[in-house]
């Protein structure tokens, strides 16, 4: 894990963040933390995060807005659940880090791969109704450049070729779902709704 | 009529309390009490904090108000099935379950001596075994022997024929009695938590995850390790051991509250380790030390006398190496702010109180909070005292205890309304 | 009524078998000329027991011996009712199942054990109650905080009268201070009203309860069931007589002048609890600088408390309190901004879900060590070690910082309108062997017309509690109660608790000194000290030693005993070096003719002696315990209980050596700070009496390690072959008293 004394500034605290977060769909649970650390260890990718939620939500506190957003924690996250099961404080952990994946997209913080790969498989589906692997991988290395790709494709050729072999990955891109009109009529209006909800 | 007498649901020390402080002013109390001997969860207590003290000294004292007292009756052996009426005029059924030993006995132990049966110690959590007729402790008040017939084995009546005092009567059966009194105590006190639903401590699945009150058990001189405190998978001495706070309290998942004596709790029983393992690693994995008031003064002491380490991180998740039945204690040690996996030879499960009313309801109109202590009675002259109420040690339970028998004095009296 | 004494011996359980009981019956007949002696191999038994009532009945016998088991055991099948004198002699536990069978020196014990009794019976009467004049039961609350007021209510609702003195112009303590309360009852998640004139007015409505306000106590005379007690009133002064006392004084915020290090005096919005209450009892949190309210408000906990240098104890009360208090900010602007920095957040119970509540509003609690608090023109800065930041950290443009300020009981503070004569007095009238006397700190609260001081002992800190785990209302001063804050650090839950908790006991003690009985840890006892005042010498001894402060002097130094103060331990018997103070079932000639009793064998037979003086609150069950465990310990020992280690008078020691006994071990309670003796210091002032023994074994030419003081705990049954076993081995090196056979 990363230490926390990751900028020389002095800390201060300032509530205005902490209200920002709160402000999510799940973000009033946040309040609750009582910083007993047992997300920490519930997490499936514990080694692998920057900060446990726990301390995310201590750097929320503190008001360390670019911290927060540029730790991989929320991005680390595999929604196994575990944290959520076992909070004490019943704190719903994996709807939060979405919440919060959610949150940092539409504020721009997409640097990391995985911000990339959540807009990439969105787009794809928006565009099809379901998702094309080629479809997304195509949108995902056009976002992240062509050194990546190359360094991409040649780490996962084994992945690809297994799932050629079992049909798991069509070559060509398959057609559109029947009804993506429909579909994306209902993900227009929800989306219309969730703006309303969000601005009352 | 107005009936004077008081019910005494519940022989612990709560209840023992309010019967004992209710009949020193002059009123007839009953105790019904499901064990066959009064005392309650304080006779399984090796010490009490801060004073590091031994229980039976107290309870000396109130078995011997109670026999210098003739306003108290008991029965042991007992539930409370049904309560009618109102107060002032309570009619209580109350079952007297068969202890199959009657007042003859005179504790001489001819009986354990040929019985061939044995059966797993509840007393000390099962980690030894008794007879099938025994005593349930060395300090059980009454002195009497008590069968355990589901351990018997059949058609043997060894005990019976060897008593020379007639006390065996392995034929007994159940009986109900019925019980007109002016007011109830409901004194059932509290259970610990199921350390089993913790399933990510492998309480129940690695025999070295102990609770505090098994920990109690080990500790005590009179308990199945003669006080010596080793690991129940191999019997060995301890050179690391850890003790995990909130065990199942304050947790939306278990128990929603604080237990209130846990903390306290653990830092006596590092005192009880320190002073068998000089040299022994102890570890404390904590949210929040809560020993209130002068019980600071305790806390003080441990960290100067007693050489803890206080882990300021919910224990997450203990791992057992199967080989030598040590176990990891993974956790977030937020002041070092690092991820711990340390290894120890035994760990404590600090597990908080779970009301007895959360599995059995006082047979009244009663409302409970949400982790089944009682809230508030709305039965007239039914009081509730003690951890059925709230999580509390022995000296605010005793106060609140007290507390009850003038409640319930003041429905005997019917002037509650003045 | 003359004595008419039955003895009944059992020979079940073994005793038959191991001792000769035949024998044993000739002690009792022979010996001791008992008119009726009886043996029954049942007697517990129906039929066993029928034998003895129906000596009871039609031979008139009255003083009953029952040699057989412990007396801890079928105490309630062993019951002749009250005009029946009982003694039991522990054959089985103290005898056959410690001991080999069939043997001589097994036999010899026994013997002795019932010789100890027989000889008992000759110094034994049965008490006669003190019944005090003019009793009263009217119950005495001093202090109309919530305690008190709680005290009084629950007091008068059980038909009680009672005295409710207030040094205020009105009741109601820090209730009428605060805006609301922490909540009392399920689902803990909201403050509550303080319901104060609710509260007032059931006082007010109540004809059994008579109100003082704006008074104070001049003096507290007497004793339990007869406290005369001098109100004043301004300059009126009036006298209740009482039964018992509740003291309910609370206690004060910590002095916040002496946290200057957290901003107090430094800046007009660093303000304590107590200034928030008032606050909010205004209607608007405001900053007192400017007026301003309030957008961003700091609660700093453990102001003072869990300092070592302030108040070394938590204040209990101060986490729940702040939880509070951030909700009346969250109320009057849910937008504002709340910091608690603390240690530990110490809501226990059920108080969790008011953390959470207080959470769940968006108040942030910080687990930190504030190490700056600074005012520029009113914005105040905290900095602070954030100890799960692991870095200092700061919080500015802070509107109003609140300092956690903790409590000190009222009893903690001198007043200085009262010197410090009497306290010098005690010091200096105190022989310097004695025990210090616990710190009695001159309040100016219930001015008690004691000798040894006019306020409740301090514990520790000033509260006036009760050292005990399991009597948690046991006192230093029989009949008067402390509750609530007065006595430890409590939230206000927990001082309703105690404060009908302390009412009950003030009207247990008023029933129970009425009927001429002792409360705990004697309770129903009805034996009292009587003093033989044409042999006193005045020296003091009785009136400082009584650990409960029972016995009075005039002023020429004469003892005046007050029974119903009195706990029946007898530590002023054993000090009484002209033995004037007797009970009448407990006395100085009588455990020394018990001594006696005990047949001591020729030099030349090499059968030591050793007596054991018990405890028998404690060593006593040990010793019984030992038995059950049938653990074998020496054959040579004697045991005598005794109430309590302090009734040792040590003219039994002389008694027992020129006897020909050859050690005597005395077995008490733990002294010390973690004391364990259930009249406090009679364990301790034992072992400050025995220190004087060596002079007078010296004398007799005798080693003073014959004469040995140890601690036994009840659970310490498993030791007792070892403790007995190396001290008669001492002995036995130390070889035969020379004065056997003088």
């Amino acid at each position: 894990m990363t230490d926390l004394n990751v900028s020389s500034e002095p800390v201060k605290y300032n509530p205005d963040f902490a209200k920002e977060i709160y402000a999510l769909e799940s973000g009033e649970h946040v309040k609750l933390c009582m910083q007993c650390g047992m997300c920490a260890l519930s997490c499936a990718t514990r080694e692998e995060m920057d900060y446990s939620p726990r301390k995310l939500f201590l750097l929320m506190r503190v008001g360390k807005r670019e911290e927060f957003f540029k730790a991989n924690t929320m991005w680390m996250c595999s929604t196994c659940l575990m944290c959520k099961v076992r909070c004490p404080r019943g704190i719903p952990l994996a709807d939060v880090m979405h919440d919060l994946k959610s949150h940092a997209i539409k504020l721009g913080y997409t640097e990391r791969p995985q911000a990339t790969f959540y807009q990439s498989f969105w787009q794809e589906i928006l565009n099809k109704g379901r998702v094309f692997e080629g479809g997304l991988m195509a949108r995902y290395y056009l976002k992240r450049g062509w050194s990546e790709m190359t360094k991409g494709l040649f780490e996962m050729r084994d992945l690809g070729m297994t799932m050629l072999k079992h049909n798991r990955m069509p070559l060509k891109s398959p057609k559109s779902i029947k009804g993506l009109k429909s579909m994306k009529q209902i993900i227009e209006r929800a989306q219309a709704q969730m703006h309303r909800e969000e601005g009352r | 009529m107005v009936n004077k007498s008081i019910l005494v649901v519940g022989g612990g020390i709560s209840g023992l309390t309010a019967a004992i402080e209710a009949a020193e002013v002059g009123f007839e109390v009953y105790i019904v009490e499901k064990n066959s001997y009064l005392g309650g969860k304080v006779t399984q207590i090796n010490q009490y904090f801060p004073k590091l003290c031994p229980p039976n000294c107290g309870l000396e004292i109130n078995f011997r108000r109670i026999r210098s007292n003739p306003n108290i009756r008991f029965f042991t052996m007992a539930e409370v099935e049904e309560i009618t009426g109102q107060e002032g005029n309570f009619d209580v059924t109350v079952k007297l379950n068969p202890q199959y030993v009657n007042e003859n006995c005179t504790a001489c132990g001819k009986c354990a001596e040929v019985c061939p049966a044995e059966r797993a110690n509840d007393f000390n959590y099962g980690l030894d075994k008794t007879k099938a007729v025994h005593m349930a402790h060395q300090f059980a008040f009454p002195v009497k022997y008590v069968i355990d017939a589901k351990a018997c084995e059949a058609g043997c009546s060894k005990c019976a024929e060897v008593c020379q005092y007639k006390a065996v009567e392995l034929d007994m059966q159940p009986k109900t009695m019925k019980l007109n009194v002016g007011s109830v105590v409901w004194a059932t006190g509290w259970k610990p938590y199921d350390a089993q639903k913790l399933s990510y401590y492998g309480f129940g699945r690695y025999p070295n995850v102990i609770t505090n009150v098994i920990m109690e058990r080990l500790a005590a001189a009179n308990g199945p390790t003669g006080g010596k405190i080793v690991r129940p998978s191999d019997g060995k001495e301890i050179k690391s051991i850890a003790f995990i706070q909130c065990a199942g309290s304050r947790d939306e998942n278990h128990l929603h509250c604080c237990s209130t004596v846990c903390c306290m709790a653990t830092l006596k029983q590092t005192t009880y380790v320190r002073e068998q393992y000089p040299d022994a690693r102890i570890c404390v994995y904590y949210i929040d030390i809560r020993s209130r008031g002068k019980h600071e003064d305790f806390f003080v002491k441990v960290q100067n006398e007693t050489n803890i380490t206080l882990i300021k991180g919910k224990a997450g998740e203990i791992m057992e190496d199967p080989a030598t039945g040590n176990l990891t204690v993974m956790a977030e040690d937020q002041i070092a702010q690092q991820l711990t996996g340390e290894m120890f030879d035994m760990v404590v499960l600090a597990t908080g109180m779970a009301p007895a009313t959360a599995e059995q309801k006082i047979p009244a109109e009663i409302s409970y909070d949400e982790d089944g202590f009682v809230a508030s009675p709305q039965t007239a002259g039914v009081h509730a005292a003690g951890c059925v109420k709230k999580p509390l040690d022995v000296a605010a339970s005793v106060q609140d205890a007290t507390a009850a028998a003038l409640k319930a004095i003041q429905s005997v009296r019917g002037q509650n309304n003045v | 009524m003359s004595k008419k004494i039955g003895v009944y011996i059992c020979s079940g359980c073994g005793i038959g078998d191991a001792l000769d009981v035949s024998a044993l019956s000739k002690v009792a007949t022979k010996e001791y000329k008992a008119p009726v002696c009886k043996t029954d191999a049942f007697l517990c038994g129906k039929d066993g027991v029928d034998i003895i009532k129906k000596d009871v009945a039609e031979e008139g016998v009255n003083y009953v011996v029952i040699a057989g088991c412990s007396g801890r055991v079928n105490y309630d099948v062993f019951d002749f009712g009250p005009s029946v004198v009982l003694e039991r002699v522990n054959l089985r536990e103290r005898v056959v199942w410690t001991q080999e069978p069939d043997d001589e020196d097994t036999q010899a014990m026994a013997e002795d054990y019932m010789r100890i009794t027989l000889a008992k019976l000759k110094n034994l009467e049965a008490p006669v109650p003190f019944i005090g004049e003019e009793v009263s039961k009217r119950i005495m609350v001093v202090g109309g905080g919530l305690a008190g007021m709680t005290s009084a209510t629950e007091a008068a609702a059980a038909g009680y009268e009672v005295v409710l003195v207030e040094k205020e112009e009105s009741l109601g303590g820090w209730l009428k201070k605060s805006y609301k309360i922490a909540p009392l009852s399920p689902p803990y998640t909201n403050p509550e009203e303080t319901d104060l004139a609710g509260r007032i007015k059931k006082i007010e409505d109540n004809p059994n309860i008579k109100v003082y306000t704006l008074a104070s106590i001049e003096q507290t005379a007497g004793s339990p069931g007869m406290f005369d007690v001098t109100i004043k009133q301004g300059d009126a002064a009036a006298t209740e007589r009482v039964g018992a006392i509740v003291l309910a004084a609370g206690a004060v915020p910590y002095d916040p002048g002496k946290l200057e290090h957290l901003g107090f005096g430094a800046s007009p919005n660093v303000i304590t609890q107590a200034q928030l209450e008032e606050l909010a009892q205004k209607g608007c949190i405001a900053r007192p600088s400017d007026g301003k309210a309030v957008q961003k408000v700091a609660f700093i906990q453990c102001a003072g408390s869990r300092d070592q240098e302030h108040l070394s104890y938590c204040s209990a009360a101060c986490c729940v309190e702040s939880i509070k208090q951030s909700l009346y900010v969250k109320e009057q602007n849910p937008e504002a901004a709340v910091y608690v920095f603390y240690k530990d957040i110490r809501s226990s119970g059920q108080y969790e879900h008011f953390y959470k509540k207080a959470q769940s509003e968006g108040v942030i609690f910080i687990k930190a060590d504030v190490t700056g608090v600074s005012d520029d023109g009113g914005n105040i800065t905290i900095e602070a070690d954030d100890l799960l930041m692991g870095s200092p950290t700061m919080a500015d443009e802070i509107d109003l910082v609140v300092l956690a300020n903790g409590m000190v009981p009222a009893t903690a503070f001198e007043d200085p309108a009262l010197g410090g004569e009497a306290q010098a007095e005690v010091a200096a009238g105190s022989d310097q062997a004695a025990p210090a006397p616990a710190p009695i700190i001159k309040s100016n609260i219930l001015n008690l017309q004691y000798r040894q001081g006019p306020e409740l002992p301090s514990l520790k800190y000033g509260f006036p509690d009760s050292h005990f785990i399991c009597f948690p209302y046991e006192t230093r001063r029989t009949g008067i109660y402390a509750a609530g804050s007065v006595r430890r650090p409590m939230d206000m839950a927990q001082a309703v608790e105690d404060a009908t908790g302390a009412a009950l006991k003030a009207i247990q003690c008023v029933e129970m000194s009425a009927r001429g009985m002792a409360v705990h840890p004697r309770s129903g006892d009805l034996s009292y000290p009587e003093f033989q005042m044409n042999r006193c010498t005045q020296c003091k001894r009785c009136t400082e030693e009584c650990p409960f402060g029972a016995i009075n002097e005039d002023e020429k130094s004469n003892p005046l005993p007050n029974p119903t103060r009195c706990r029946r331990c007898g530590t002023c018997m054993g000090a009484c070096p002209e033995r004037i103070i007797s009970f009448k079932n407990y006395s100085v000639p009588m455990v020394g003719n018990m001594l006696k009793a005990i047949e001591v064998p020729e030099e030349d037979e090499e059968k030591p002696r050793v007596l054991i003086f018990a405890c028998e609150n404690d060593a006593i069950p040990a010793l019984d315990m030992a038995g059950i465990n049938r653990l074998a310990y020496s054959k040579w020992i004697r045991i005598i209980p005794v109430r309590c280690l302090g009734s040792l008078n040590l003219i039994w020691v002389n008694d027992a050596m020129s006897k020909g006994i050859d050690g005597v071990l005395l077995m008490g309670c733990k002294h010390g700070d973690d004391y364990q003796c259930h009249f406090m210091k009679g364990s301790e002032l034992a072992g400050i009496r025995l220190s004087k023994v060596s002079e007078t074994l010296d004398r007799m030419g005798l080693e003073s390690d014959r004469v040995y003081m140890t601690e036994v705990s009840i659970m310490d049954y498993d030791k007792i072959p070892k403790i007995v076993g190396d001290f008669v081995d001492k002995i036995e090196k130390f070889g035969p008293n020379p004065m056997k056979g003088f």
